[in-house]
């Protein structure tokens, strides 16, 4: 499995991209993100882990169209993002359900914002709904929910708009350790079936090498990516492969390349 | 974790259920036993003339009293005229206070036209407008329906304030992601994030709402509950009086029970109401 992604496959591709934020308080510009060169192929699953503060959910809030490049450009299938659009999703770390509406319509929620609601909708939706793991509980409320199945309705609700590119933001991070392992595993089963190219941001390096065809390793102050690593552990994963000692390998690599990234912004990691 | 203690977690919420409804017909028992306690040493109080009754009546010639008042054709006009007043003046308040509220919760600028005059009225006691409002709309219903608005507007028009600026900025975040236009997130996320809050301004308004119209009444009027209050206690008829006050007292607890079932049955999904 080569870097290398010909014009064909290519999914999405970033070009020279540089993101600036204005500090609240001091009024001085930051830079998060400097020139993040990237390609990603048509059905891959990439990963991206990092020191606190290395920008990688600013550089999810770029792909998703939330915040604007101040230098280079986002390609996802050859157009240009210009801001929040149909051919993304995105699952949240905080499941961000509307209390007052039941699973299906919490589900159905994103495809109602993009005026896309059908019929033919619902029934995809109840479809995504059984492939998540909660058929039988359509109609129940997120409160009546754990957090590992409020999790897989944020799921559910992003497969449901058929994005081109689902993005996901450290989505398992607030659950228990049990949960989240549980919950790579259906990712990965989820994933099998839907194909879909996507983009997850971790702090948890064994998630990341767990799910991913790549990982991205992103560097802090400006965030940059430092290194990108292959994974090349046949796939269907279970969760034994954690103890392989190639997994064990390049959870060790990753760790020493963050580890002397956070010491060389003087190891307080404060902040964001 | 195995089978029996299993089976121990789970029967554990019944038993609790249980102990719980029984503690609240205990404190119910409770309840009602202060205040039979109350009434009896009131009612003995009056016997024995150890207050004069002609001060405070007595529970049982306060009973007498109202058998004799609900058959008289001007207790229900007065009552007519209260209700009329209380309604006209709550539904303006209703009507105009939600609007203002949710709309300059939602735009700042909005927020600045208005907010210097809710938060000046809002301090400004009301009932200090009376003579004024009375000069203004006579002592007919009119007035009366001023000073109910403009007591019961203000816990409303806050409290949807409020809502607006608590809104939850994740769900906000999630909406946009999916390419929400600003009306979507105000239908979708702002307006229904608002009930809860705007019941309880509704809670408050009615209680400022009741105030309002027998503090109207008693200033200046020609009819109303609190018109026949004042007429009772000029003519030391005391009795009669407290009739007129139970029945402010039991509208209001009326309106706000009524308020509790809708907010129990809007807020179901909330995890602290359940």
């Amino acid at each position: 499995m080569g870097t290398a992604a010909t014009l064909q496959n290519l999914k999405l591709s970033t070009r020279f991209l540089d993101v600036t934020y204005v500090n609240n308080k001091t009024g001085a510009e930051v830079m998060a993100l400097e020139n993040i060169n990237l390609d990603i192929k048509d059905g891959e699953f990439i990963c991206i882990v990092g020191p606190s503060g290395c920008g990688k959910t600013t550089f999810l809030n770029t792909v998703v169209g939330l915040l604007k490049p101040s230098r280079g450009e986002i390609l996802l299938d050859q157009k240009k993002i210009e801001g929040p659009g149909n051919d993304r999703a995105m699952v949240f770390q905080n499941p961000s359900l509307l209390p007052w509406r039941t699973v299906l319509d919490n589900v159905l929620y994103g495809v109602e914002l993009q005026k896309q609601l059908s019929a033919d909708k619902k029934q995809e939706a109840k479809e995504f709904i059984e492939m998540v793991g909660l058929k039988g509980y359509e109609n129940h409320y997120p409160h009546e929910l754990s957090g590992g199945m409020q999790q897989r309705v944020n799921l559910a609700r992003a497969l449901t708009v058929n994005p081109s590119l689902l993005l996901l933001d450290e989505p398992f991070s607030a659950l228990d350790a049990q949960t989240r392992e549980f919950m790579q595993g259906e990712l990965l089963r989820i994933w099998s079936e839907t194909k879909k190219t996507s983009l997850f941001i971790t702090h948890q390096i064994d998630e990341a090498v767990f799910l991913a065809d790549r990982v991205f390793v992103f560097g802090a102050r400006p965030g940059r990516v430092v290194e990108v690593i292959d994974v090349n552990i046949p796939r269907p994963r279970d969760l034994h492969v954690k103890r392989s000692p190639e997994f064990v390998h390049l959870v060790d690599h990753i760790w020493s390349i963050i580890e002397k990234e956070s010491s060389k912004q003087g190891f307080d990691n404060k902040g964001k | 974790m195995t089978q029996s203690n299993l089976q121990a977690v789970q029967s554990e919420p019944k038993i609790k259920k249980k102990w719980k409804l029984k503690k609240e017909s205990k404190t119910y028992m409770i309840s009602s036993v202060s205040v039979l306690l109350f009434l009896l040493f009131w009612e003995i109080a009056s016997q024995n003339e150890w207050i004069n009754p002609l001060f405070i009546s007595s529970p049982i010639e306060i009973v007498k009293a109202a058998v004799v008042m609900v058959q008289e054709v001007s207790f229900w006009e007065n009552m007519k005229v209260s209700g009329y007043e209380f309604i006209a003046g709550f539904a303006l308040a209703i009507f105009i206070g939600i609007p203002i509220g949710v709309f300059s919760g939602w735009n700042p600028y909005f927020s600045a036209v208005v907010n210097p005059f809710i938060s000046g009225l809002y301090v400004t006691p009301k009932v200090a407008l009376l003579p004024v409002i009375v000069i203004a709309f006579g002592i007919g219903p009119a007035s009366k329906i001023v000073i109910v608005f403009l007591m019961a507007f203000f816990p409303i028009v806050m409290s949807a304030q409020k809502a607006m600026l608590t809104l939850d900025q994740n769900l906000i975040k999630a909406a946009r992601t999916f390419n929400a236009s600003e009306f979507q997130i105000f239908k979708t996320i702002a307006l229904p994030s608002t009930v809860p809050f705007l019941l309880n301004g509704i809670r408050l308004g009615i209680g400022q709402g009741l105030i309002a119209v027998v503090v109207g009444e008693l200033f200046a009027s020609t009819a109303g509950i609190g018109y026949q209050l004042t007429s009772n206690g000029q003519n030391l008829q005391t009795d009669r009086m407290f009739v007129g006050v139970l029945v402010i007292t039991i509208t209001g607890l009326i309106l706000t029970t009524l308020l509790g079932v809708i907010e129990r049955r809007f807020s179901s999904w909330r995890p602290d109401h359940r």
